[in-house]
Formats: C-alpha cells, sequence, structure tokens
C-alpha cells in the first residue's frame, strides 16, 4: 500500500487514521509472511508501513493486538471474495458454484501469499485466542459449501460431517502448502481441489467429468 | 509399611517415572494450555522430585515433545497393527481408522496434546505436528484401495479432513465420544474411492 504524501494534503485525519490502520495491517501480515511470528517486531511492521512506532501504538496495544486485527481483516477479505464468486455464478447449479468459489479463493491467494499464510498457517499457530476465529472462519465456508448442496439420492446418504471435513481438508492441504513455500502456486491445485470436493457429494466419476470439462 | 517391601527393578521405576511426567503434561496442556503449565506442576502432578524431571529431559519443551513423539509413536503402532490384520485394503481403512478413534476415545488428554496444543505451543512442536500428519498421509497413502485417476492430493485433503473432525470433535470437550464417529468419517475416506454413500462396513470388531 502506498504511503500518502507528505505535508499539506488536504486529507482528513480519519482518512490518514484509516491509511495508516490499514498499511500496519498489510505490514504485519508482510513481515510475518517474510520472516515469521518470532521476527514480526513492531520496527519492523512500522518499517514495512512507512508508519512510526508511535503511531503503531495510536492504533494497537501490541503485535498481537494488531495480528488479532490483521487476522479478522483476510477472514473478511477472504470471505467477501468467495461471496462474491458465489452471486456472479447467478442461477447455475451447485457445482459451479463450488468451482467459482474455489477458483476466487485460489486466485486471491495466489495474488497475495501473505493473505494465505496469515489465514492458513500464522492463525492456527498462534495459539488458543485466534484459534477460536479460525475455527469460525472454517465453520463460515461449511455454510457456503452446504448451501444448495445436492441431496443424497435414495438409499444413500452424504454422512453429516462432510461439508466440515471437505472444508477443513482444503485449509489443512493449503497450510501445508505454503509451509513448504507453495503459497504462490497455489493456483495450480485448482482441478485437484475442485474435484475433491465434488467427489465427496457426487462421486469420482462425476466429479472427474465436470471437472475436466471445465 | 513392611520393611520386606520388595525393590523393584531400577529401570522398571526409572521408565514408570518417564512415563508419569510424559502423562502429568499432556494433561496440564489439556487442561491450561501449554504456556500456563509450569515445571513445578509437572512436578507435582507426576510425583516426581525436580531434580528427576532435569535427569530424564533438558526442560519443559524436551519433555513435551518426548511425550508428543511417544504418543505419536503410539497411535502408529496401533494403526499399523489394525490394518495388518484386515483382509481388505478397505478392512484395512477402516480398521486404522478406527484404532485412531478408539485411541482418541481413551486417551482424551494426551490426543489433545498432539493435536490441538502441538500447533500453537512452540515452533518445534508444530514441526512434530505437521511430520506426524505427513507420515500418516504416507499411511494412508500405502493402504488406500486402487482408485484410478484420483487427484494425487486426493490423501491429502481426506487426512486434513479427519484431522480436522477430531480436533472439533476434542475441542467440543467429546473426545471420549470420538469411536462414535466411525461410521461417517469411513465413508468420507472411502467415498472417493468407492462411491458417495455406500454403506461401508464397520462391524466393530470388539
Amino acid at each position: 500500500m502506498d504511503r500518502l504524501p507528505r505535508g499539506r494534503h488536504g486529507l482528513s485525519p480519519e482518512f490518514v487514521a484509516r491509511n495508516q490502520r490499514e498499511r500496519l495491517i498489510a505490514g504485519l501480515t508482510q513481515a510475518l509472511y517474510e520472516v515469521g511470528y518470532q521476527k514480526t517486531t513492531v520496527s519492523l511492521i512500522g518499517q514495512m508501513a512507512a508508519v512510526s512506532k508511535s503511531d503503531f501504538y495510536k492504533h494497537f496495544e501490541s503485535k498481537d493486538d494488531c495480528f488479532v486485527a490483521a487476522y479478522d481483516d483476510a477472514i473478511e477479505r477472504i470471505r467477501e471474495q468467495v461471496v462474491t464468486a458465489c452471486e456472479a455464478t447467478g442461477e447455475r447449479e451447485w457445482p459451479y458454484r463450488v468451482r467459482n468459489a474455489i477458483a476466487a479463493l485460489l486466485d486471491l491467494f495466489s495474488r497475495e501469499p501473505g493473505l494465505a499464510s496469515i489465514a492458513l498457517v500464522e492463525g492456527l499457530r498462534a495459539g488458543r485466542g485466534v484459534y477460536d476465529r479460525y475455527q469460525s472462519a472454517v465453520e463460515s465456508f461449511v455454510a457456503v459449501l452446504r448451501e444448495g448442496a445436492p441431496r443424497p439420492q435414495e438409499g444413500t446418504e452424504v454422512p453429516e460431517a462432510t461439508d466440515e471435513a471437505v472444508v477443513g481438508g482444503i485449509a489443512s492441504l493449503l497450510g501445508r502448502r505454503i509451509l513448504a513455500g507453495e503459497a504462490e502456486q497455489l493456483s495450480e491445485l485448482f482441478p485437484e481441489i475442485l474435484e475433491f470436493t465434488l467427489a465427496a457429494y457426487l462421486g469420482a466419476e462425476e466429479a472427474r467429468r465436470i471437472v475436466s470439462a471445465g | 509399611m513392611s520393611a520386606m517391601r520388595p525393590e523393584l527393578p531400577r529401570e522398571f521405576v526409572a521408565s514408570h517415572k518417564r512415563r508419569r511426567m510424559m502423562d502429568a503434561i499432556a494433561e496440564l496442556t489439556a487442561e491450561g494450555g501449554y504456556e500456563a503449565t509450569k515445571i513445578a506442576d509437572i512436578v507435582r502432578r507426576a510425583a516426581v522430585a525436580r531434580k528427576t524431571l532435569y535427569d530424564n529431559f533438558d526442560g519443559k519443551e524436551d519433555l513435551f515433545l518426548s511425550a508428543i513423539n511417544a504418543t505419536v509413536a503410539e497411535i502408529r503402532d496401533r494403526v499399523e497393527a489394525a490394518c495388518a490384520e484386515a483382509d481388505s485394503a478397505e478392512g484395512g481403512i477402516v480398521a486404522g481408522l478406527e484404532a485412531v478413534l478408539d485411541y482418541v476415545a481413551e486417551h482424551p488428554a494426551a490426543s489433545r496434546m498432539c493435536m490441538v496444543e502441538a500447533i500453537s505451543a512452540t515452533p518445534s512442536s508444530a514441526r512434530l505436528y505437521d511430520a506426524a500428519v505427513r507420515d500418516f498421509v504416507d499411511l494412508f497413502r500405502n493402504s488406500a484401495p486402487e482408485g484410478s485417476d484420483l487427484p494425487v492430493t486426493i490423501e491429502e485433503s481426506l487426512i486434513g479432513g479427519v484431522a480436522w473432525i477430531l480436533q472439533l470433535q476434542i475441542r467440543r470437550g467429546e473426545a471420549e465420544r470420538a469411536s462414535e464417529l466411525l461410521p461417517e468419517l469411513s465413508q468420507f475416506v472411502l467415498s472417493p474411492y468407492l462411491g458417495v454413500g455406500k454403506v461401508v462396513d464397520t462391524g466393530r470388531r470388539k
């Protein structure tokens, strides 16, 4: 995020404050991605955001306070991306909704590996307070997936835990790839993740048909 | 107490003490988290001298990591033994899954330590968690039924999904009922291979 011009700029104090806060969140996210949690200091965050240390403390009490804000912000942006993609599907069937949602998710992650990392790796590593946030973020995607999912055919049943296991499985796979330093290549997993997701509801053959039809 | 009390072999006593310290850290981290668990609490819970702890381990983290390693090794052994007894790939997966769920139900604190606390306690414990997941992915890959053209990441996604369901169950404080998840989770992990909603025989052998 670009820093604001120095000196007189006629920008309102509220605008400047909001802009600083956003830059600090972006700075922390990037610092975490580049050097990890331990080495991410308030000075480094300020440096990356081009915000002074004293201004940092006007917005956040501590590094952890900034971390939690950045985490909430990341989840909100991811959710927005996924919901927008689902809405853009319009009246088309559930598999297309899922396809668009997964594509949008991976696209965002590939463009912003730091965002992917805070959401799927650092959040889990941060301990009890943030783990609850990670869990409720996963739950919110479960709701997106469940909406409009095909009802089981007669005589069979899709197990109750399926939605949660699918979303948890995707989150775990992506987290492991990010840890392996492959955050920028997450988009390449698109066909695999789509097939895994659809297969849990429609069976492997039907899933493969939809994935290869594009 | 009788003066004739028989003396237990020294190695037996030593390994029993190690076991008690590992159990104690599992219980304490499950109750209050790794950060809040102090050496003083551990030695009190294990009923050993502080010196005994330092004779056996470098400190709290070393004890924690040793306890995680011991638990993961035990779960692996049980899974491998269960798989080996089965007469089909499908049966092996169900038996292996059953072994994991039964372990979680019988050892809620140790399971929480490995599957929940390890992830956020220290960088080394997070690495142990990741390595354990990788091991179980390999184990699953080697035992899975033949599935033509499934995505190469399928095992990672399935194991990740099972781990997530177990973490939710543990965090809800319902680890003791983990075995009840067997029918659902068996279907979930086998559906890519056998089809959705196929009835999976989980006839428990106990």
